[in-house]
């Protein structure tokens, strides 16, 4: 597919060339493909609300989400869904589960669905995650949620990339909650206790509240939403609290700007890694390269700012 | 920060949707593929239980995934895997490729790689050859996405 | 429970400690003596020898072995607890174990072909195997049911299907086992309905539906609803048949599909008696009384290639059943701590390289069920791994029954094997394995939460994973696939299944709906959902009347995906 029909397609609300571009902006080695994707859609991005949803794993985050996803369409809306999976740290290879649970709302409702492996980065979201965002806005989708590892790091990332951050707990985490409630009571617009139908629940909620009574207030006011999700039972007050936060985002301009200052940060990396990286695996592979600067015995800092100032030229 | 972990620019990893696309439940295969196709550097979607063929199509879509992997033990292959082929034909997607798999008797393969659906390998094939022939055709598949 | 049974599995671990005989004299001194200095002078290489459960096997095992009272505690004797060696005094001599062949394909018409050809070569029990669109409630006619329809077993979309089976078979004279598990209480309803047209009293008719459920999430994966509902039907199936079809197994505990699916034999046992304590506690909750349905429950265990571990396995699961159900359930009356189970020989242990091969190790497999004490035995056909069996094959795997019953004596004492050395030490290390489980399941909060958040199912596919990188590596043999492989395979005859079955079945569905009372069947349904709706409510009249009035298969089961909805398994993946 050529990139100008992926750019069409793609404001056209195509789903191939949605797809395409994602796995486009996914490869490192498309670089080039990658931003002039960018730069063709980039104009008619800004007008999706977008939802990061995190939370610890096994709270049933991948069910609430296909369920909320169903309930946004049937409000006549667009909606699409990122589910990031972690990949494993020896073969590299990613089991992209979330779909399945997610699966019954997804064809039926026309909602599409997109499975990222977030390829070793350490829990944090990458950049290609950001992109595809940014090719589901420009396909006119209303609402994209994102389906977070929900691995720490990653909880502080979508605080940038998203506007509207929920974080989903459950009853009985017990002693778990009091770790994970560190440094997750700041983060989240919107509070779920999923799972109301088991023991515990109403304790849960009522845990929530009181840590979020203490955490510094913030301008806007964080409901804490119990959820039955096989029962539906929740799902309109949800959906009305994240209507509620769209609006108040409004009257925030700076999150917008924020945001395309970290996009432009994390553009600045991926072209400095570009060019220096190319470079450097080449100095660094080239023949006996490796074994004379340790002949040298000198530490690798000082190894590697020999190979940057040696630059073009070679060792 | 972005990056890889294990090798810079490692090659984008191939993508493969595994999928039983008729009514059965027998799964001990498809778990034992998701595993060592993961292992072996993959990125698998497993489409669960009973999902109909559009649905599979639709994520293999949606996914853009390098290979669809059929796999069937209750002898509907030839015409569940049929569906799967038009369905893809259907949507004008010439550059994903399928790979069947299950109890496929032999008088069956010929027809199957006719829908172009190659590998149709049956019990005690080794992992390996699986995951070679995945390899190969998703080599084909990602060329043809290229274009 | 009571008092008593709190921490019921940890106190019979420490039993096992506690008891444990006295290895290392008799062969410490043999192992000095004789046995390395022949491994030095023969150049001996040690390897490690275990079995699927990872039980490490030493090279001999001797009366060092054995508990303390072996005999008098554990050992027992035929036809007392605790069962160890058979749940019948005179075992096969007294009567020999059922041959029944699953068997099942196609059309009603063929079924009933088939089960009269095996009735007039001496099988002795019915068994009815069907399609995959049956198994999961749908008519012929769906969609989803395309290609599919007769092919790995026969096609019931109404009642009329059940009567075409079973056209000429005295339902009075045969015991009839129906693998069929979702919609377990609708085929079950069929037969009775069939039996009532037949004039056969409800007290008569003899068969097994295998309706576990619990086993569905974990191995097989042909459910419908979430667990609760189906668990309900089950109830319900209990508490009806109880009462009004006295010989009728309204449950098949099943081992075989857990086995199939990659578990080992420890799982096995261990996750099917979990799933059998459940299924008492449901019929005590239900205010049955153990020592009356108890002896209903019976069992369907695997038989695999692993001789001795097979046997020790099914030796096992007798004692555990019949001590949990008087320790722990307080059920005195010896009849209610049967373990009665039916056998399958192992499908996966089948290659499709070689396949004559295949007679060998199905071979094997049955004399394991025989000697581990199984009631009822169906042997693989050897074309297994190609497709449904031939008419040949099939005849084959009965014969293999019968030169064991008629030729090798083996029936001809019982328990044979009780008393040896390696037999027993097994048959302990099986129970022990099966309590440490019983122990994590229960910490877990019990079976149907270990099955609900997958623990089972992900157990299974590691198991089934770590055998298949074994296979891979050739640390695990499979002859002709790993080992001993040729390499010009040729084919061999195949029983082929054509699409005639679905669109004579499709035709017949048609006339069904023309020719039924179409007020009536909508009145069933209807009563039927409130039944549903109402948890105090048996279904199973209800049921009966709707498939009574020609309601379809899936007529049915909608109702209750109505009522119900469906499920989906967690992420094993």
């Amino acid at each position: 597919m050529k990139i100008q029909d992926i750019i069409n397609g793609i404001l056209n609300g195509d789903r191939r060339s949605i797809a395409r571009a994602i796995s486009i902006v996914e490869d490192d080695e498309m670089v080039i493909e990658a931003s002039e994707i960018i730069k063709g859609i980039y104009n008619q991005t800004g007008r999706a609300h977008v939802i990061g949803i995190t939370g610890p794993p096994g709270i049933g985050k991948s069910t609430m989400i296909g369920r909320l996803a169903r309930v946004l369409s049937d409000g006549n809306k667009k909606v699409s869904v990122i589910a990031v999976d972690a990949s494993s740290p020896f073969s590299g290879g990613s089991l992209l589960g979330n779909r399945i649970r997610m699966q019954e709302s997804l064809t039926e409702n026309g909602i599409f669905m997109r499975s990222l492996a977030n390829r070793g980065m350490n829990g944090g979201l990458s950049r290609s995650t950001w992109d595809a965002v940014k090719i589901l806005d420009a396909a006119g989708n209303d609402y994209i949620i994102i389906e977070t590892v929900g691995a720490g790091q990653a909880d502080l990332d979508i605080v940038d990339l998203a506007d509207t951050v929920i974080v989903v707990l459950g009853p009985g985490l017990g002693d778990e909650i009091q770790a994970i409630k560190a440094g997750i009571m700041e983060i989240g617009d919107i509070f779920i206790v999923n799972k109301m139908d088991r023991d515990g629940s109403f304790l849960a909620m009522k845990d929530i509240q009181d840590s979020l009574a203490m955490t510094p207030q913030k301008e806007w006011k964080v409901p804490v939403i119990g959820l039955d999700s096989l029962k539906g039972k929740g799902y309109d007050e949800l959906v009305s609290e994240i209507t509620k936060h769209g609006v108040f985002n409004t009257s925030r301009p700076n999150i917008r700007l924020d945001r395309f200052k970290k996009e432009v940060e994390m553009a600045l990396q991926a072209e400095i890694r570009r060019q220096y990286l190319l470079e450097a695996r080449e100095l660094i592979s080239k023949k006996d390269a490796i074994a004379r600067l340790s002949e040298e015995k000198i530490d690798p800092y000082s190894a590697a700012m020999k190979i940057l100032k040696s630059g073009k030229t070679g060792l | 920060m972005d990056g890889k972990n294990l090798s810079l620019f490692k090659d984008k990893p191939i993508k493969v949707l595994l999928a039983k696309p008729g009514i059965d439940g027998h799964d001990r295969g498809v778990l034992v593929l998701a595993k060592a196709f993961r292992d072996a550097g993959m990125e698998v979607l497993y489409a669960g239980l009973l999902p109909t063929p559009e649905e599979v199509v639709d994520t293999a879509i949606n996914e853009d995934v390098d290979v669809i992997a059929l796999s069937l033990l209750n002898g509907a292959h030839l015409t569940v895997f049929r569906k799967i082929s038009e369905l893809l034909k259907k949507r004008g997607i010439d550059d994903i490729a399928v790979v069947g798999g299950g109890t496929i008797p032999d008088g069956d393969k010929p027809k199957l790689e006719k829908l172009g659906i190659t590998g149709n390998y049956g019990p005690g094939t080794p992992l390996s050859t699986i995951v070679d022939h995945i390899t190969a055709r998703a080599s084909e598949a990602r060329s043809r996405k290229m274009q | 429970m009571d008092g008593v049974k709190e921490n019921y599995w940890e106190n019979k671990l420490s039993e096992f400690r506690e008891a444990s005989g006295k290895k290392g004299d008799l062969v410490g001194k043999w192992r000095k003596d004789v046995l390395e200095p022949w491994n030095s002078r023969t150049k001996y290489e040690d390897r490690e020898y275990s079995n699927s459960s990872n039980i490490k096997i030493d090279e001999i095992y001797t009366s060092e072995d054995l508990r303390n009272n072996f005999e008098d505690k554990y050992l027992g004797l035929p036809g007392s607890y605790p069962f160890t060696r058979g749940i019948y005094p005179n075992m096969y001599r007294g009567k020999l174990w059922t041959m029944r062949m699953f068997s099942g394909f196609g059309t009603p018409e063929d079924t009933n072909r088939r089960l009269k050809y095996l009735i007039e070569h001496g099988e002795s029990g019915l068994s009815i195997a069907f399609d995959m669109p049956t198994l999961y409630g749908y008519d012929c006619d769906n969609k989803r049911a395309d290609g599919e329809v007769g092919r790995c077993g026969v096609n019931v979309s109404s009642l009329r299907d059940m009567e075409d089976i079973l056209s000429g078979i005295d339902l009075g004279e045969v015991s009839t086992s129906m693998t069929i598990n979702a919609p377990a209480a609708v085929l079950t309803a069929m037969y009775i309905a069939v039996a009532k047209k037949q004039g056969v009293p409800l007290d008569r008719i003899s068969g097994t539906v295998q309706a576990d459920i619990l086993k569905e999430y974990i191995a097989q994966k042909e459910w419908i609803y979430p667990p609760e509902a189906h668990l309900r039907l089950i109830r319900d199936m209990m508490v009806y048949c109880t009462k009004n079809v006295p010989k009728w197994n309204y449950i098949s505990i099943s081992g075989y599909h857990i086995r199939e699916a990659g578990s080992s034999a420890a799982q096995e046992l261990a996750f099917t008696l979990a799933d059998g304590f459940h299924y008492v506690d449901m019929g005590i909750e239900a205010g049955l009384d153990p020592a009356e349905f108890a002896p209903r429950l019976s069992f369907f265990f695997n038989s695999s290639i692993n001789f001795f571990e097979e046997i020790a396995k099914l030796r096992a699961a007798r004692r555990i059943w019949a001590t949990v159900l008087r320790e722990k359930y307080g059920v005195r009356n010896e009849r209610s701590l049967y373990l009665r189970f039916h056998t399958q020989t192992s499908g996966y242990t089948l290659t499709w390289q070689q396949p004559l091969n295949n007679i060998v190790r199905t071979t094997i497999e049955a004399m394991a069920a025989v000697l581990g004490g199984t009631q009822s035995l169906h042997t693989n056909s050897y074309d297994e791994a190609w497709a449904l069996p031939s008419e040949q094959a099939v005849k084959v795997a009965l014969r293999t029954q019968q030169i064991i019953a008629e030729e090798t004596g083996i029936p001809d004492t019982i328990d044979p094997l009780g008393g040896s050395y390696y037999v027993e030490w097994l048959t302990d290390r099986m129970e022990e394995e099966a309590f440490k489980y019983f122990s994590e399941i229960e910490k877990m909060g019990g079976i149907l939460q270990a099955v609900k958040t997958g623990y089972i199912q992900k157990e299974i596919a590691a198991t089934s994973y770590r055998r298949q990188i074994r296979i891979e590596q050739g640390k695990e043999v499979m002859v002709g696939v790993n080992k001993y492989v040729e390499n010009n395979e040729k084919p061999i005859n195949i029983l082929r299944i054509s699409r005639k079955a679905q669109k004579s079945q499709i035709s017949k569905l048609l006339s069904v709906k023309q020719e039924r009372d179409e007020k009536k069947v909508k009145e069933a349904l209807s009563e039927l959902d409130n039944a549903l709706r109402n948890p105090e409510e048996n279904s199973m009249p209800y049921i009966i009347s709707a498939v009574e009035s020609y309601a379809t298969l899936e007529e049915i089961s909608n109702v209750g995906r109505n009522v119900f909805g469906g499920w989906k398994e967690p992420i094993l993946v």
